[in-house]
Formats: C-alpha cells, structure tokens, sequence
C-alpha cells in the first residue's frame, strides 16, 4: 500500500519533532528510502513480506519431506554402493492389502481423537477457573505453577506414572492403607495408564491456547447476558463457549497433531493391545528387518490421514464459528 | 547340525590369568609413540569404563569420543543414514545382527592379526560359527548375554521357573511380560524347531509354517499376558512395582536386580534358550582405522576391564579370567549351572532374512489380534 | 450461584496441580532413594545421588548444552514462525493453503522418521552433526507450533487498531512493529515456551543430529539401558530446579529491561 506524497511530507516533518526511536526512525533517510522502495507497490511489498516464509518452507521444510518420499519410493534403502536402484509403489500397496495395519492405524486416529476430548474437558475448566476467576496478578502464578512439570522429560514423567499406578504403585499404596482394597488394583499396562499419560502430555499444549482465548474474553458480556436473565450454563453454552471456538480449535488440532506421533508413552504405558500405528512404523526402523521404505511409506500415510482430519476439524469449527453469528 | 558344536562348559570358566594385564602399559606406550589423534566409538552406557578410559588417553594421546546409543536399531539407522562416510570408528553390534549390517556394507572385517590380545577372549565366543561371517571375523566379542525366564523367588518357585510353560500358565495369568521377537524364537526352539530357522533355509514352505504354529501359540495365549515390552529398564520396573511376577528378559538387566537385592532368581528353561554376544566393531571406511585397532587391542587387554563392564551391565564377558574381579553377588547373577548352559545355543544370522521376513509380520499380526 | 462455580472450579483447578504434580513429587521422592532403581517400598534414604549429579560434570555439562541448544533453536523459531503467521493471517493469495499444509508439515511426521529425513537432509546441504544441526532440527520442527499459535492470535487484532495507526501516517513495517508484534507478545511468549519445552525434551532428533557431546535427553536415555535408577530421577529433578532458577531469572531480567 502507498501513502499519497503529501501524506509522506507530512509525516516527514512531524517525524523530525518526535524525540521517541520510532521518530527517529521514520525520520532517518536510509529508511525512508528503503521503505520506499519496498512499498512501491501492493505485490511488491506482498512480495518481500513472503520471499523469506517462502524459501524456509520449501527448502527447509518440504526438504526433508521430499528425501522421505523418495525413499518410500525406493525399493531399498539404504542401499548398497553399486546396486541399481528402482522406484516401486509397493510400500503404499503394503498398506492397504494388509488389514493387519488397519487395526493400530485407526486405533491410533481414534485414540489422538478420545484423548484430545478428554484433555478439552479435562483442562477447560482449569483455564477458565485462571482466566475468570483469579486475580490478574495471581493469574501468571497460577499459570506458571502449572507449567513447572512439564519441564520434566517424557520419559523421567513416563516413569514416575508408573510408579504412581503399578501395583506396589502409590496410588494402590494409599488405597490399601485406607483399607478400600485387599489387592491392588491392575491400573497399568491398559487404555487408561495410557490415557493418564497422554493426557499429561499433552495438557499444556490445550491450556495455553484455551487461556489466551478465555483471557480476552471481555467479563462485560457474561454480565450483560447475566442481566438479561441468562442462567449459569445457558451463559457459558451461549457466551463464552462460542467465543472461545477459536482457542478451542487451535489447541485441539495442536494436542490431536502432537498425539498422532506419540511413540514413548503409549510404549511404555500401553497393554499388549494398545499398539499404536507411530510403534508400528518404527518397528520398520528398529527390528532386524531394515525396511525403511515400507516405515517412509507408512509414515506418509499417518501423516495424509492426521492432515485429513484436521482440515475436517478446522471446516466444521469455523462452520460453527459462521453459525453463530449469524 | 546348527548347535553350537563348541564346548559350552567353557563358556564361564575362568581360564588361568594371562600376562597380558601387565604387559599393557608398555603396549600402550608403544602406541603412543606413533598415533594421536582421536578414537570415535558408538556405544551404550558404562561400556567403556571410565578407568580405562583416562588410562588410555593418558597413555596414548588418543582421545576417545563416546557416542551413547540406546539401542541396535537406531544404531544401524544412524550408521547407514552417515554411509558411505561413517564418522564412527567403533560401534558396539549384537553378533546375530552382523548380517544386517555386512549386507549394508557398514562393517569393515576384522584383521585380528593385529589384534595381539585377541588371544585373551574365551575362545567360545572369539572362535565360535556365529562369529566367522563369509570367511571374516567381524568384531572382537565383549559382553555375553542371553534369553532367560526371571522369577520373583517369593512368589514363584525354582522349580515352577525349570519350563517356559510356566510362562503361559492360568497359574500366573496377567503377571507375565516378554519380548515378542525374541519370545518367537524361543517358541519355536521349545516347539522342537530350529530358532534361528537356519535349517529351512531351503525350505521357506516349512519355514513360514513354523513361524505360523508360533505366531497361533502366542495369539492363543495372549489374554494371559500383562505386557510385551521392549526395553531392560521396563522389565525392572515391572518386577519392582510388582506388576509382573514372572518373565522373559536378557540376563544383563536381570542380574542387575540381584545385584540390587531383588528376590529374582533365573533360569535357563530345559526346553532352551538362545545367546547373542555384543561385540565392537569397525566400521567400514572408519576415519581412525588404526587408532580403532590400538583401542580394540588395548581393551582386550585385561580381564579387569571386562570385569568392570559386567558389573555395569550385568551381561557375562567374554575375557578370560573376568570373574576373578566380581564380587560373589556379582559371580553369582552372571553363572548358571552346567546343566542349564547345556541348554543354550547362540543366536545366528545366516538365515534372518527369511526369519525376520516371517517373523515381523506375525509380530505385528500378534500385537494386533 | 456464581460463588458455588468458583467453589467448583477451584476444586477442579487444584485437582489438576494434584495430578500434574503428584509424579512430579514421586520423581523428587525416588532420587532419595538407596537403591539401584525406583519404586515402593523405600527400605532406606540417601542424598548420594544428588550430591552425586551436583558433582558429575558430564550431567551439568549436558544440562548447558541442551539449554544453549533450546534457546537458540526458540530464537530461530519465533523469528520465523511469527514472520510466516503474518503473511499467512494477512490477504488471502493464490497458494496460501500450499504453503499452510507445508509449514505445518514437520510438526506431524513421527519422530524417528524425522529425525533420519533430517539426518539425510543435513548431509545433502553439508551441514555438519553437531550444535549446528540439532539447533536446526528443533528449529525447523518447532516453527509449525509457533505458527498455529501466533496465527490464532493475529486473527482476533481489531483490524481497526492497524487502520488507526495507517491512518495518522505510520509506515507499514512501522505500524507491524508499533501495533500488531505488542498485541502478539502474549502469543510469542506461549509460542516460546512451547518451543524450549520442545526442543529440552528432544530425543530423537538430538540423537541422530548431534555429535559426541550428549544432550541431557540423550544421556538419560543411554544411562536408562542399565535401569531407571534413582540417579536419573536425581538428574531430573536437578534440572528442573535449575531450568525455574533461570527462568525465575530471565523474568527478572526482562523486566528490569522493560523498566529502564
């Protein structure tokens, strides 16, 4: 966008008075100059605004995606010096000829999809009780208390859940002290170990974006609908809940994005029945088997599939966002 | 005939101590004389011990850099994603995986002529089949391990532990834990078959049938088990939070558990039981070939050194006269009676192509039924 | 009415600190304890392993290098992440869904296979294992989380607010820098967290990029082959306290910055 001529003296001249650095460096020539030229046009300076973004994502992050493409097109890799190479869809095929992969495949989707639920109605209430109702100088407080366990690794965390859930585990510990049990109960190794320590995982990454959403939110329009003789949950249902739509979506296609690649909790935690689709594809890397083509390939998939989801999620979100205000 | 034709009472005996332990510094000194520079070794933790370690810098003026691996796969991913310029000179392989890697070209054969203490190596494990890959020794053996039953001795009895059976018992339902691979093998060699699958290397029909029988007798007794796991640091955890009473494990993170004071006891099952040997290796096109070799020899050097990475793993040496330096503890997690060793065959890789070609899908196949 | 919610909500809120802190409290518990792993019944105490990570240079070296590796890594991310958000939250252009699904790209494909794309990437671009590597790795897998937040932000600014400050003569770059990066700092911060959570906890691509210098993520996996031991917890735990005290600090700091 450019300014009229008249505009930019006008500018200028007042610039020259400001003692402030942003005067300064409206005011500075070089600037001026460079802006100018920058600006020179509406495309021009779209095009400076998206020459750097542009570059970073083709060359740094569609690079490594391109390397894993080839190499799920490969028939081996890696390969040994000398011997031809060819370029085969089979891995793909692999895929769908073979329903035993269908099963951690769409355990997996449907896992990151229960868990991602489970963590909304899980940390909603805790970012609302900070947003809401604490005092704005508590609140930073507040919220970094929460923060603090999560600097601790996934694995180190892993551990200590199962040294709260296993049999000689705490939580068994005080239940037999209080006397509700004789024998301890079998909390690890099944959906619900693994819930817990998903679910840990991946509560920071909803409540930041929850609390950024429920914080701007203005207190006046829950007091206005409270006048107009809104209840309690009719206000929240009506009110806040689509207001907050938008955190909402960012933080469940973050928390769903992150839960798809899951690798060492669910491991760790899971039961023999649990495996899930990122264990699957590793086992192409880490078995004796050295199939890497068949793991690139697999990943690929996962990868379309997560990508799918999310832009069903992100259509039916702002679907509901235009609903409502209308 | 794929059983180990060597005697296997050798395996834990100590042989008589060599001179080598004080002919070391002046071997050493000599090295120093003509190298420098720096040594590059892949390895897991405690493998290298630290004494050693500063000894032979000290001495040699060869720096050695220690990459921490954690496991074998991502070992061979790193090596074969650097080929064909690795930056290691060492890694540390499982025998029965040589295979996988000789195939990807990332190993250089080992010249053990220029290995003057190649000599200090219980020749069950230097001079074994499994070792001689193509007419090359491929990698100087260190540490030995094996598949065994582990029990917590206040629950489940020594003679209960005697047959893998027990592991699929109503007895002990959803108080058992194993790795799948390595159960297959098991199940196969306790089917009477051959585990290493070696023998129907000619007859894939057989072969896929074998891995069928075992792949239906793990399905069928799936609702028995707690966990498979993957790693030695679980199977502890199982045990100590009492999640698991009994189980396959490798021997090395067993015997850590006795070693702690842990009521575990092990066994090798009359039924059988496989071994693997870690060993270091050269890579191919390693940057400091001849530091390699100094450094391989050096440590070969003397049973102490063995010693001290068997209490840091708890897995058995392969050195000569090893054992001298353990604690009775010590001596105990890592022997087994004769009777049991007589059990054990060593993992080989002639045939894991077609057995892991098998062999993981029906892994997956058992994960998801 | 109102006060039985806030009751409510209390209860759930400190319900939540119970669950996130309780294995928090477990970790701190089980570097105590004299034995070579974790785990109940604790027969008896020490304070071994502890006095034993404050000494071991290994450990507080690693610890360095993983902090130096994740502030620059957050560094590099945030620049970029909040230079593609703008360009992407800005008019809409022909592409623009491309280059969205292509920046949120390495934030899904699994970590392994990350980290060997990036392991192959790096040699093709002969970028040597090393600091250099990790921090790019992390940087690169970190920019799709600084996007999504920073994004979400930047499409609630009151348009009205950039028309204002265009309208009383304010440059383009000028009226970005005056108006819309403070209304983005709440975002940039959380964006920032995120990242140095990220790239401190990294395994993976730690492992396959780096050198022979361990990070902290990569020396607790190695040491965890011989056992969870009581050490590791102790590891933990001394990390944790130090990563609040420079934080703790870094506020400080910044702070102080602000006033002057």
């Amino acid at each position: 966008m450019t300014f009229p001529a008249s505009a930019r003296e006008e500018r200028g001249a007042t610039a020259a008075r400001d003692r402030t650095f942003w005067g300064k460096l409206s005011g500075w020539a070089p600037y001026g100059a460079a802006l100018r030229v920058a600006t020179a046009s509406p495309r021009r300076q779209f095009l400076i605004l998206a020459i750097c973004p542009v570059i970073w994502v083709l060359t740094q992050h569609l690079g490594p995606m391109v390397q894993m493409l080839r190499v799920s097109l490969t028939d081996a890799y890696p390969v040994a010096p000398g011997t031809p190479q060819h370029f085969t869809i089979e891995h793909y095929l692999a895929f769908f000829h073979d329903p035993l992969f269908w099963q951690p495949f769409f355990r997996t989707l449907s896992f990151a999809g229960v868990f991602t639920f489970c963590t909304l109605v899980l940390t909603y209430p805790v970012a609302y009780f900070l947003a809401r109702h604490v005092r704005p100088k508590n609140r930073m407080l507040l919220l970094l208390l929460l923060l603090i366990p999560f600097w601790v690794g996934e694995i180190v965390r892993t551990y200590a859940i199962m040294i709260l859930l296993g049999n000689t585990g705490a939580v068994n510990l005080v239940l037999k002290w209080i006397g509700l049990i004789d024998r301890p109960i079998p909390f690890m190794y099944t959906s619900f170990s693994m819930g817990v320590g998903i679910v840990y995982l991946t509560a920071l990454y909803m409540l930041l974006p929850l609390y950024s959403a429920l914080e701007k939110l203005p207190a006046s329009l829950n007091e206005a609908a409270a006048d107009l003789g809104a209840g309690a949950w009719t206000r929240f249902r009506r009110v806040t809940l689509p207001l907050t739509l938008e955190g909402i979506s960012s933080g469940c296609t973050l928390v769903f994005l992150i839960s798809t690649g899951f690798y060492a909790t669910p491991v760790l935690l899971g039961g023999p029945s649990t495996t899930v689709f990122a264990e699957t594809i590793a086992g192409f890397f880490h078995v004796a088997g050295d199939q890497w083509p068949t793991g690139a390939a697999f990943a690929i998939i996962m990868f379309l599939a997560a990508l799918l989801v999310t832009a069903a999620f992100q259509k039916l979100m702002s679907s509901l966002r235009k609903g409502d205000s209308k | 005939m794929t059983r180990l034709s060597m005697n296997r009472r050798k395996l834990l005996t100590t042989a008589a101590l060599s001179g080598a332990a004080l002919a070391t510094p002046a071997y050493l000194r000599r090295a120093h004389a003509q190298s420098g520079g720096e040594v590059n070794i892949w390895t897991y933790n405690d493998f290298v011990p630290e004494a050693f370690r500063e000894q032979f810098q000290d001495e040699t003026g060869i720096k050695i850099n220690v990459r921490l691996v954690d496991d074998q796969g991502k070992q061979f991913s790193l090596l074969a994603a650097e080929a064909p310029n690795p930056t290691v000179d060492i890694m540390t392989v499982a025998g029965h995986r040589f295979l996988q890697f000789i195939d990807s070209d990332l190993l250089a054969p080992l010249d053990t002529d220029r290995l003057s203490n190649w000599g200090n190596i219980n020749p069950t494990f230097s001079e074994s089949d499994w070792a001689t890959i193509q007419g090359h020794k491929w990698g100087a053996p260190i540490l030995s391990g094996m598949e065994v039953l582990a029990y917590n001795s206040d629950i489940v009895s020594a003679e209960e532990a005697q047959t893998w059976d027990t592991l699929f018992s109503e007895t002990y339902a959803k108080q058992t834990a194993y790795i799948i691979q390595d159960m297959m093998s098991i199940i196969m060699l306790k089917m009477g078959y051959d585990g290493n699958m070696v023998e129907y290397l000619d007859n894939p029909e057989r072969a896929a049938a074998i891995v069928e029988e075992a792949k239906n007798f793990l399905i069928e007794h799936k609702p028995l088990v707690r966990k498979y796991y993957d790693g030695g640091a679980e199977f502890q955890q199982m045990m100590v939070n009492q999640d698991i009473v009994l189980g396959h494990s490798w021997n090395g993170p067993a015997a850590a558990l006795i070693n702690d004071g842990f009521p575990l006891g092990m066994t090798i099952p009359r039924e059988g039981s496989y071994g693997f040997v870690y060993t270091f290796n050269i890579a191919n096109n390693a940057p400091n070939m001849d530091n390699a070799y100094t450094f391989l020899n050096a440590i070969l050097a003397s049973p102490e050194v063995g010693a001290a990475m068997t209490k840091a793993s708890g897995f058995i040496s392969t050195y000569k006269g090893a054992s001298e330096y353990l604690t009775d503890l010590e001596k105990k997690s890592t022997s087994f009676p004769e009777e049991q060793l007589a059990n054990l065959q060593f993992f080989r890789a002639e045939a894991n192509e077609m057995k892991y070609g098998l062999v993981d899908p029906a892994v997956e196949a058992i994960k998801a039924a | 009415m109102t006060r039985h919610n806030r009751i409510l909500l209390s209860c759930v809120y400190w319900a939540f600190v119970a669950y996130v802190f309780v294995p928090l409290i477990l970790m701190v518990l089980m570097g105590f304890k004299d034995s070579k792993f974790i785990g109940f019944p604790i027969r008896s105490y020490t304070t071994d392993w502890y006095t034993g990570v404050l000494q071991d240079t290994e450990t507080l070296t690693a610890f360095g290098y993983s902090v130096a590796i994740a502030v620059l890594s957050t560094v590099i991310s945030v620049l970029v992440g909040t230079w593609i958000a703008v360009l992407l939250e800005g008019r809409k252009f022909w592409g623009r869904a491309v280059i969205l699904g292509m920046t949120i790209l390495p934030a899904l494909i699994p970590g392994i296979i990350s980290a060997i794309a990036f392991r192959i990437y790096a040699r093709l671009l002969g970028i040597e294992t090393g600091m250099g590597a990790i921090v790019w790795s992390h940087a690169v897998h970190n920019v799709p989380f600084v996007v999504l937040v920073v994004m979400a932000r930047l499409s609630t600014l009151p348009k009205s607010q950039i028309e204002a400050a265009r309208d009383l003569g304010a440059d383009p770059l000028i009226a970005f820098l005056r108006i819309t990066f403070p209304y983005l700092v709440p975002a940039i911060m959380g964006a920032s967290i995120f990242c140095l959570l990220l790239s401190f906890d990294d395994f993976v691509r730690s492992f396959f990029l780096g050198g022979y210098e361990p990070t902290l993520p990569v020396l607790i996996f190695a040491k965890l082959k011989s056992g969870m031991s009581p050490e590791i917890n102790a590891i933990a735990t001394v990390a944790l306290v130090l990563t609040a005290v420079i934080g703790v600090w870094a506020e400080r700091f910044t702070r102080r910055m602000n006033k002057d």
